[in-house]
């Protein structure tokens, strides 16, 4: 299943500076995540999930086989997300989210969020939720 | 406590005018110290007899019972009877408020004009409570402990709790609340060792009426400092969920074929000097209190330098001595780092596990902390929910064999910096992700030096004969904003163990490693 959102080129394309510091502060991303495995695919938003070190986006996204599978992605500190003016229900369910990241090792539908883009094309969290 | 009880001590100790009440610099009763409560509101804030778990006790609640909605005085009888599973403690979960302020630990206060900290054993949670007047910064951000505000009439601190979730309980026999609870609590100093201690609850979801608990709590004289209950550690290393690392754990022996360690090949570097006027107290001590994140450069990282690599963050070098920026490693030592940074061993880091992340590391985790000043001590809260007391001027009183995350530590103030001695760790500690190397016969010398206003260079050197050759030192600034504290539920909310679990479950299977 994984090898549909696999492309050779997606490592040039990743922003590697936009989620810095506040995004790796609990464990070692690179043993939970495998550099190897990059995704890239368009989401449905089902949850957020406010928590720390680290808040999960769930996206609804459907495979080469018409299957929806729920992504969970992980993504900055909630408390990093409430310094930059977040709150819990500025990410509505249904938001359509272009995500990129990196998936689990251990191949479960679990990703870094490298980057996220909201359909008007702004980095999502890069700053207010306005 | 009975009314006869109050009159009896009122007339014994005349405190009914509080003119023999010991007095902080403000003229408000000194709270601080260490106390602990005297009762067993911790099982049941109800009348219970014993059973098995649960010691019997007589309420603490006014008219005795709980004044329960139906459908609540239901669910409470459930949570009972399942109380093995359901209670948030046996999780090793953060209490809540009052239910920390009736467990069987001690605790310490600490009080100073603006804020009075409470720091417990209890998974090293700890309360700020501001009492400067401000209102909450981040209002509505509901968290395990709530945000407390407390102000002063007259002699009795009144501390309001709010933005608490519903997920805590009240006491270990199923008591529960809302997220629409809100507590008011008293702290009233009836002699100057024993407070009157009150909490009413108002919770319009589950209660019919508000209803109020009072326990008494009693100074532990006996006591210098709390220690640590890592509730969650001590779990983990029971059910092997945490293994123990033989090179580095308490009592672990220098290896034989290390090299000799060279305590006095440090280097001499200067310490900073302020460039501008800094903050200082009334009696001229500096001002170091307040909210502070570390521009750490990405120790949490590596603490000697490295470029930017996919899924791991770049790390500037913190390491000042030795002057290569290359930490002194024996060589068993520097392999055992690199073997740390495999996928495998991600699981092995503590703070993986939510675990305390000691010393120097709960300073750069990242996350940010809030340092306070009582009269005698410096106390240090970390938003990753820890805490270290650094007692002034005083002598190291643990025995050897008591070890702990976080340490012993001393200081004092040498000029304008604060110069702070920690030893007594467990050397279960790691330094960062990638798993730079401490042992439990570490030393840390820390030297906090306020530059400005708003900046303090930090300093720490670490003496440890296991794993290195010679002391080393990294440096950092800690840069203060106008902030607040938020709190990190970490273990409450840790999705990534499992994760790093399964990398290195499927490791071993293919090493065949048991």
């Amino acid at each position: 299943m994984i090898s549909f959102f696999k492309t050779t080129t997606l490592l040039l394309t990743f922003s590697l500076t936009s989620f810095t510091n506040n995004a790796f502060a609990h464990h070692a991303f690179a043993a939970e995540f495998d550099r190897d495995k990059p995704i890239s695919f368009t989401g449905t938003v089902t949850e957020m999930k406010w928590a720390n070190p680290h808040a999960w986006i769930y996206v609804d996204v459907e495979n080469s086989n018409g299957e929806i599978i729920n992504w969970a992605l992980e993504t900055r500190a909630a408390n990093n997300l409430i310094r930059l003016g977040w709150r819990p229900g500025d990410l509505p369910v249904g938001t359509i989210l272009q995500i990129q990241g990196w998936q689990a090792r251990n191949n479960t539908p679990t990703a870094s969020l490298s980057a996220a883009t909201l359909p008007d094309g702004r980095p999502l969290f890069s700053n207010s939720p306005n | 406590m009975s009314p006869y009880l109050f009159i009896f001590l009122v007339l014994v100790t005349g405190t009914v005018s509080g003119q023999n009440l010991p007095r902080d610099a403000d003229g408000k009763p000194d709270l601080q110290g260490i106390w602990r409560p005297v009762n067993r509101a911790s099982f049941d804030l109800e009348d219970h007899v014993a059973r098995h778990d649960m010691p019997a006790g007589i309420s603490v609640v006014d008219g005795g019972i709980i004044p329960y909605q139906p459908w609540a005085a239901e669910q409470k009888i459930q949570n009972f009877e399942n109380r093995a599973s359901m209670d948030p403690l046996n999780n090793c979960y953060l209490p809540g408020v009052p239910r920390i302020m009736a467990m069987e630990s001690p605790f310490q206060i600490f009080q100073t004009t603006n804020h009075i900290a409470i720091t417990f054993e209890w998974q090293q949670v700890y309360r700020l409570i501001y009492t400067n007047g401000s209102p909450p910064l981040y209002a509505g951000i509901e968290s395990w402990m709530g945000n407390s505000r407390g102000h002063w009439e007259g002699d009795v601190l009144v501390v309001e709790v709010i933005d608490q979730n519903d997920k805590t309980w009240l006491d270990a026999a199923g008591n529960f609340h809302s997220n629409e609870i809100h507590v008011v609590e008293r702290y009233r100093l009836i002699d100057k060792d024993t407070i009157e201690y009150e909490a009413t609850i108002e919770d319009q979801n589950v209660f019919t009426r508000p209803w109020t608990i009072q326990l008494e709590l009693q100074r532990q004289k006996h006591m210098n400092g709390i220690l640590e209950y890592q509730c969650q550690a001590e779990k983990e290393e029971e059910n092997g969920a945490f293994e123990r690392d033989e090179n580095t754990w308490y009592p672990a022996l220098i290896p034989p074929n290390n090299e000799p360690f060279d305590p006095n090949a440090g280097q001499n570097i200067p310490l900073p000097t302020a460039t501008e006027d800094i903050s200082r107290l009334s009696d001229g001590t500096p001002n170091i209190g307040g909210y502070y994140m570390a521009d750490a450069g990405g120790a949490n990282y590596g603490l000697e330098e490295h470029e930017r690599e996919i899924l791991l963050p770049p790390s500037r070098g913190q390491v000042i001595d030795p002057i290569d920026g290359i930490l002194p490693y024996q060589t068993w030592a520097r392999s055992e780092r690199i073997d740390r940074q495999l996928p495998h061993r991600g699981y092995d880091d503590p703070t993986a596990h939510c675990f305390v992340a000691g010393v120097p590391r709960s300073h750069y985790v990242p996350a940010p902390f809030f340092i306070l000043q009582p009269p005698g001590y410096i106390v240090v809260l970390h938003e990753r929910m820890s805490w270290r007391r650094i007692a002034l001027n005083g002598e190291h009183s643990l025995p050897d064999t008591i070890r702990l995350w976080q340490g012993d530590s001393i200081g004092y103030w040498e000029e304008d910096t604060l110069i702070v001695e920690s030893k007594n760790f467990n050397g279960k500690s790691w330094l960062n992700e990638v798993g730079d190397v401490v042992s439990h016969m570490q030393t840390v010398v820390e030297t906090f030096t306020p530059v400005d206003e708003n900046q303090i260079i930090y300093r720490a050197t670490v003496s440890d004969p296991i794993p290195y050759t010679r002391p080393w030192t990294i440096e950092m600034p800690f840069n203060q904003e106008d902030e607040e504290l938020l709190e990190v539920a970490c273990l409450e909310d840790n999705a990534d163990l499992q994760h790093l679990k399964d990398v290195q479950d499927e490791y071993r299977q293919n090493q065949n490693i048991e």
